[in-house]
């Protein structure tokens, strides 16, 4: 274990620089001057005061530097907990992200929650009963969730709860901290939302699992011996099918920050989504940089953990 | 794989090739579809239509799709078939030009990415070695993002434009079609025909192009399939979020936008383009499902229930 964790290891933090060095190297790539772009898109007039801003901007996020102390000073700074300071909200990075990026974790974890919550154990009905009206409806159902995009997904539930129960997306935010109830009022439609997306593949998988268990000797066995029905499904098949669903289930929390950002804007939640889409179409770079560097590193840990969990539950993946 | 393929055609159609017409080829492979895959036929034709719709766009359309002439949130109606949007366009042509749109970003996209990523598994699963390693971390690091943000930094890099989504599509489709191909690779490279074509002297570009790249066609169709659903949704996704195509475009997912704002007094605006994407993918998802029951042999000869 302790050999594949370290061999793991070795390739996490790889994968993290070449990581750090793209979004590096994608801001440097942006055609044209930085300093220029951003001294225009505060909405000054050409002129002497422009020449000093972009001097001043210039020296600020180092570009008068060679690339290399710049990537380097990026990282400190990074490390530091400094990420810099967003020319769209006029505030550190740091701030914004101390802010927003607790909101965005808790709609994945309630996505998560509510999807599991009903996938799984569909899929475990789908198969123990497979080939009945029961399986069909729970196939059918799948694959149709499986064709609406995340977006119309959301688009749908605001309609619905617009048109038949005159709700409206909140304009201020609360916090859990602040006012739990209020909070999962809000977070619920678009966790909602997600969770039909994300449930269809896990369902799928988690019923093919189960039919490529329940044909094992092993459960063969368990029948023969004379346990009850129950027992077999849950203690023998269902624990070995459910190794590749949990991990199936951690790579799609993943992914989930994608669709996490259009949740957020659908539902008007002030998450990390919105200010990324904020900063993206302001060509805010520095917010840009930091927010997709840490959700790249929020993926990768959690493809880290889900790897480390699966050589700690499958003694069959150190040894390969 | 290839020898498979052809056993792969029916009885009906070996009949089929006596008769030696081709009309009839076609209706015995069609009838053969038909009763194997009945979902794949339905997806099929969701697609040949997606397909007229986008060729003969001009000529289905009532107006352009950037005509903003008419009075702004009209319902349906005779005139205007799916009713106008906020700036008074035609929604109906709009959602006929977007066939054209989706269409081209699938193809495109998917056309250059998966084949680039097809070419770079070849190579790199064949030849294995430090060229493997290097260009596995490599695709390891194009994976460590999250699909949506990779695209997102893209385009605020790139700015806003069709072809812009293309290319940000493309870096996010090569390394996982890399990937997928280099583990085909891996099975087929050890097989004795491979090993034999290296012993009568073939060149390695040789087994590579022509032993190895056709036997492993069919993953790369079922990648296309796959991915053109996908490439569709993620444009229509960025152009939802406005950082796609820009606004004037005719993209399903940019009309989505300005149609949640007025979602209560207009849901027609909304409910039309998101009919088109969702019938798309479901119609290539059932396609690309009944593409990889027929090229997986495993499957063969079962309902693909399982």
């Amino acid at each position: 274990m302790l050999i594949y964790s370290a061999r793991r290891l070795l390739l996490f933090f790889p994968s993290l620089l070449g990581v750090t060095i793209i979004i590096f190297g994608l801001v440097r790539m942006v055609p044209g001057d930085i300093a220029e772009i951003l001294a225009f898109d505060a909405g000054t007039e050409r002129g002497a005061v422009v020449d000093e801003n972009i001097r001043r901007i210039r020296a600020e996020l180092g570009l008068d530097k060679p690339i290399t102390i710049q990537y380097l000073g990026w990282i400190k700074d990074g490390l530091s907990g400094n990420f810099g300071f967003s020319y769209w909200e006029k505030r550190p990075v740091a701030e914004i992200i101390r802010e927003r990026f607790p909101r965005s974790l808790e709609l994945a974890a309630l996505t998560l929650v509510i999807a599991v919550v009903w996938a799984v154990p569909l899929g475990v009905i789908s198969a123990v009963r497979q080939n009945t009206w029961a399986d069909y409806l729970v196939r059918v159902l799948s694959i149709s969730g499986l064709s609406l995009p995340l977006f119309l997904t959301g688009i749908l539930i605001l309609y619905v709860l617009v048109r038949f129960f005159a709700w409206l997306p909140p304009l201020d935010f609360r916090d859990f901290t602040d006012q739990p109830l209020e909070n999962l009022q809000q977070l619920i439609w678009p966790a909602l939302a997600q969770a039909i997306y994300i449930s269809a593949p896990i369902t799928r998988l988690t019923r093919s699992q189960m039919l490529d268990v329940i044909r094992e000797d092993y459960v063969r066995t368990a029948r023969a011996k004379g346990l009850s029905e129950r027992i077999v499904v849950y203690r023998h098949a269902f624990r070995n099918a459910l190794l590749p669903v949990v991990t199936f289930i951690g790579w799609w929390g993943g992914r989930l920050l994608g669709g996490i950002v259009i949740m957020e804007i659908i539902f008007g939640v002030p998450g990390m989504g919105t200010s990324l889409i904020a900063a993206v179409s302001h060509r805010d770079y520095p917010t840009v940089q930091a927010m997709v560097l840490l959700m790249a590193l929020v993926f990768l840990l959690l493809n880290l953990f889900i790897d480390l969990l699966y050589g700690l539950l499958d003694p069959r993946i150190r040894y390969a | 794989m290839t020898e498979q393929r052809v056993t792969a055609a029916p009885a009906a159609t070996a009949t089929a090739l006596e008769g030696d017409t081709l009309l009839a080829q076609a209706v015995s492979g069609a009838r053969f579809l038909a009763k194997s895959q009945p979902l794949g036929v339905i997806g099929l034709f969701i697609v040949v239509v997606l397909c007229a719709v986008a060729l003969f766009a001009p000529w289905l359309a009532h107006y352009g799709p950037k005509i903003t002439a008419f009075d702004t949130y009209q319902p349906p109606s005779a005139a205007h078939w799916f009713g106008t949007d906020h700036l008074g366009r035609d929604i109906f042509s709009r959602v006929v030009w977007g066939a054209r749109l989706s269409l081209y970003v699938g193809l495109a996209s998917v056309g250059v990415g998966v084949t680039l990523g097809w070419v770079w598994g070849l190579v790199s699963g064949y030849f294995g070695g430090w060229f493997d390693s290097v260009s596995q971390r490599l695709v390891d690091i194009l994976m460590g993002f999250p699909p949506i943000i990779l695209a997102l930094a893209l385009m605020a890099v790139l700015g806003q434009s069709v072809n812009n989504v293309v290319l940000a599509l493309i870096v996010l489709l090569m390394p996982t079609a890399a990937r997928t191909m280099r583990a085909a690779v891996l099975s087929i490279r050890e097989m004795t025909y491979v090993e034999s074509a290296q012993a009568v002297g073939c060149s390695h570009w040789r087994v590579i192009f022509v032993h190895l790249a056709p036997n492993t066609l069919g993953t790369y169709i079922v990648l296309v399939t796959v991915n053109i659903a996908y490439a569709i949704v993620v444009e229509a996704a960025l152009s939802f979020l406005g950082l796609g195509s820009p606004p004037d475009e005719p993209s399903w997912g940019g009309m989505l936008t300005a149609a949640t704002e007025s979602l209560e007094r207009a849901p027609w605006i909304a409910f039309f383009p998101g009919l088109a994407i969702s019938l798309v993918v479901f119609g290539m998802n059932l396609l690309g499902d009944a593409l990889r029951d027929l090229t997986d042999a495993k499957l063969r000869g079962t309902t693909g229930a399982e």
